[in-house]
């Protein structure tokens, strides 16, 4: 069975000018984020949703976390619906998510994990050996005791990915994962995501990196101004620059690193 | 149950330690305590003995109306600024996907920052007592009574704060309504007896007003529970009507903002 499915889903953002700022240039209108919108993710497999800012990559990751609601179509994690059975969704899905600060400054890393893992019901009797995992899987080991208010850009990412693996989700979703890591770091977490993808884990992965697409991905859906213009599956030799040819073909973007 | 449990333990553990971290912020709360009760002391030393509001010694009257009502608004003001500063940071678009149910949290989290300002207000009536000599008559149960029925109370003001912040992201607006309009309503300082009928009304219909006449009854006049029956009778029919309507008023706003796309609007 498919661990998340996409059905027609479409969002749209709505959104008004500030008041006194109908002298500006602001206008009100609307963002269709995502336009009927239909894909599932299967379990154990890494699903990498590719396109450039503004697609609809993080809508489509923050409708299948509930911070979002479709406003047509339906979103199913598990068999559950994301609209009607919120609570059980949540219970099966791990968000990290660009946002660097979304973390207690004065508490440390081993403290904000801590409390996050009491919010999402790990055990008592197993959060302290889980925490110390996902810290050494994320290299936060030497920080841990360190308050995150002194945390670099860097170790916040590791941090929110730490966030997210705590509470073993089974579809685990990723915002980005890489954009702020060193080369060694992000080698060492793209192996980090096929770990979990053979432990039965479904990853859906938003990133515009195509050697990161090509170094974890198992399908590919490609998103454009809120379409899903390609959803298929990584043929064996398949590299970043087949990925870069593949996707500026697609988009009609210009490629002027290759012009 | 036990899972509640651990998740309030968790909420109140780093709001602890947020707090202590903040190395000057006990202090300079401890400074604002004695200073306030060192002016109010002096005001009733000047305004005189004769000056007794309901019977009551007039330094004693206001140590417990101030408290109780700096009780209310600092605490809707600290529950508030906690969720502010998750909209401002995105820790409350990644609280919202935990496997805890929104409402779940946010009641917990207020229970937290009414307890800390719980522990300010029982400092500021210590104090009061300790070193300024008010004299206090308590009826310790009846105390406990007021307190759980005001909180609730509290609890709702908080969460209602939340709804308006999440919603229209002006929560202040209700703090500042509490902060700037119910002081003079609700007997803080002086009677509500005192003020023109049509105001004394309307200070009726003020749950903080029971809140700070209930509690001076008890804690300064020690009257038992029986005698305070009407009061704590209103205390609770405020509680049961303002607590449910609040969720229910922080559920639909939740929804409201996953809808569109504002939770972390500020």
């Amino acid at each position: 069975m498919d661990r998340v499915v996409f059905e027609s889903v479409r969002k749209v953002f709505r959104h008004r000018p500030a008041l006194f700022n109908w002298l500006g240039r602001e206008r009100g209108g609307e963002t269709v984020a995502l336009q009927d919108i239909c894909f599932s993710a299967a379990r154990a497999e890494v699903l990498v949703l590719l396109g450039p800012n503004g697609s609809g990559k993080t809508t489509a990751l923050k409708l299948i976390s509930t911070m979002l609601l479709p406003d047509a179509g339906a979103v199913l994690v598990g068999g559950c619906d994301a609209r009607r059975d919120a609570g059980a969704v949540r219970r099966q899905v791990g968000i990290a998510i660009a946002a660097e600060r979304s973390f207690f400054a004065r508490l440390s890393a081993r403290e904000n994990l801590d409390f996050f893992a009491s919010l999402d019901e790990v055990p008592r009797t197993e959060r302290t050996q889980r925490i110390k995992e996902v810290l050494r899987d994320t290299g936060l080991e030497e920080q841990a005791d360190t308050l995150v208010m002194k945390f670099s850009s860097g170790m916040y990412q590791r941090l929110g990915i730490a966030r997210a693996l705590v509470k073993r989700p089974s579809v685990l979703l990723l915002d980005e994962p890489t954009r702020s890591l060193d080369a060694a770091t992000t080698a060492h977490f793209w192996a980090t995501i096929r770990g979990l993808a053979r432990q039965e884990t479904t990853v859906l992965l938003a990133t515009h990196n195509f050697a990161e697409a090509a170094a974890v991905a198992d399908r590919l859906l490609l998103l454009h101004r809120g379409e899903l213009l390609a959803n298929r599956s990584l043929g064996d030799g398949e590299n970043a620059e087949t990925l870069r040819s593949f996707y500026f073909r697609m988009t009609g973007e210009i490629d002027e690193m290759n012009l | 149950m036990t899972s509640t449990l651990d998740k309030l333990r968790a909420i109140l553990w780093r709001d602890l330690l947020t707090a202590v971290r903040h190395r000057s912020g006990f202090a300079v709360t401890m400074a604002g305590v004695f200073t306030e009760l060192a002016a109010f002391y002096f005001l009733s030393r000047a305004i005189g003995p004769s000056f007794r509001p309901s019977g009551i010694e007039y330094f004693p009257f206001l140590m417990v109306g101030t408290g109780v009502y700096t009780f209310f608004v600092m605490s809707a003001q600290a529950f508030l600024s906690a969720v502010q500063e998750a909209q401002q940071t995105g820790t409350l678009e990644v609280l919202m996907t935990t496997t805890t149910a929104p409402a779940e949290l946010v009641v917990l989290s207020s229970i937290s920052a009414f307890a800390g300002n719980l522990v300010n207000l029982l400092v500021y009536l210590f104090a009061g007592v300790a070193v300024f000599r008010a004299a206090i008559y308590a009826n310790f149960l009846s105390c406990a009574l007021v307190m759980i029925l005001s909180l609730a109370i509290a609890l709702a003001l908080g969460i209602a704060a939340a709804t308006l912040q999440v919603a229209f992201q002006k929560g202040s607006a209700l703090v500042w309504l509490l902060g700037s309009g119910l002081w003079f309503l609700s007997g803080t300082m002086f009677p509500i007896q005192s003020l023109p009928r049509p105001l004394e009304l309307l200070a009726r219909a003020v749950p903080l007003t029971y809140a700070i006449d209930g509690m001076r009854r008890a804690l300064l006049e020690g009257q038992p529970i029986a005698a305070m029956a009407p009061t704590l009778a209103t205390l609770a029919g405020f509680g049961a009507v303002m607590l449910p309507l609040a969720l229910a008023g922080l559920a639909l706003s939740l929804r409201r903002a996953r809808q569109n796309g504002t939770l972390s609007f500020y």
